[in-house]
């Protein structure tokens, strides 16, 4: 869970981040989306191992606004279902911060992991 | 009965707040997920009390915690009721005391004795006044009532230690009840860990 900072904390203060709220900052990094948006490119992503429902994006969701890591973006129509309006979200500078700080502690540790020849090497 | 009046139904789960602010959302993806998926099969509907057991729990107890919030009414609520419990108590202390000490005059009564019968009368008037300073809602109130349960907390604990055969029931009053408002008193005024 993403606990409510003071503002001025590095993005690294909200490390690490649990593996839902990365997936959906993810999602957010390619720009603003709706609901069902994030949740289709959080399972694509992750080739169907994470599945959000629409309790755990819409609780995530709020915590995030509420630690300023992501923003409302206006309610629209999607072009693309023309259905009933949807809420948008983006990423804030800060959530963009944050998101590319957990990044870079996931690499650092795969490289850990790699230099001891855990992953990236077939098995005899 | 439809599928969506069944995750309507399903989302009290979740606080009013969160309903209040999300509730439509959450339909809309409902629908959705119900369009790419059969609403009929046992592992669609157990996706859905998945996620509703994994996430509403959570967002009820921040919002507990959240100051400020429909939880302010329930601790409100059963404030008050503690509060009317605690004047009751607070009389029933007094008449206790003053019919123990109206007992002892005609027997033989220690000062120890007689000054633990004083101070649980006081004890007890103390416990009353903080319940009728919970009772009013302002600041000076809670200020007035947590003097009024701390002084109350010493004076029985004094007694407890002048007159050690005091019951059970009256440590539990005279000690337990105090301590149980001055948390209660303090634990909502702490600054939410939740919310973020």
């Amino acid at each position: 869970m993403v606990t409510k900072r003071r503002a001025g904390r590095p993005p690294e203060a909200y490390l690490p981040l649990p593996p839902a709220t990365f997936h959906i900052l993810l999602a957010l990094a390619d720009g603003e989306l709706h609901g069902y948006a994030i949740m289709k490119s959080v399972t694509a992503r992750s080739e169907g191992s994470v599945r959000l429902g629409p309790g755990t994006l819409y609780g995530s969701l709020k915590r995030l606004l509420a630690a300023r890591l992501v923003e409302e973006g206006g309610e629209r129509a999607d072009p693309e279902r023309g259905d009933e309006r949807r809420r948008y979200y983006r990423l804030t500078q800060l959530g963009l911060s944050v998101v590319r700080a957990e990044a870079r502690r996931l690499d650092a540790m795969v490289r850990a992991a790699r230099r001891k020849k855990l992953i990236g090497v077939r098995p005899a | 009965m439809s599928a969506e009046r069944i995750y309507r139904l399903l989302l009290r789960a979740y606080p009013p707040d969160f309903r209040a602010e999300y509730e439509r959302e959450m339909v809309l993806l409902f629908r959705d997920q119900c369009r790419e998926s059969d609403v009929r099969t046992i592992g669609f509907w157990a996706a859905v009390i998945w996620d509703i057991a994994r996430s509403a729990p959570a967002l009820r107890a921040e919002a507990w915690w959240t100051p400020g919030r429909e939880n302010t009414r329930t601790i409100g609520g059963i404030m008050k009721l503690a509060a009317m419990l605690a004047v009751l108590v607070g009389v029933f202390g007094i008449l206790n005391a003053m019919v123990e000490w109206g007992a002892a005059l005609t027997g033989t009564t220690g000062g120890m004795h007689a000054l633990a019968l004083v101070l649980g009368v006081f004890a007890s008037a103390l416990l009353l006044g903080a319940g009728a300073a919970i009772l009013r809602p302002t600041q000076r109130g809670r200020q007035a009532a947590r003097l009024a349960l701390l002084a109350s907390l010493v004076m029985s604990v004094a007694a407890r230690l002048l007159h050690p055969w005091m019951s059970i029931f009256s440590q539990l009053v005279g000690i337990g009840l105090p301590v149980a408002f001055l948390i209660a008193l303090y634990l909502p005024r702490r600054a939410s860990p939740a919310g973020a």
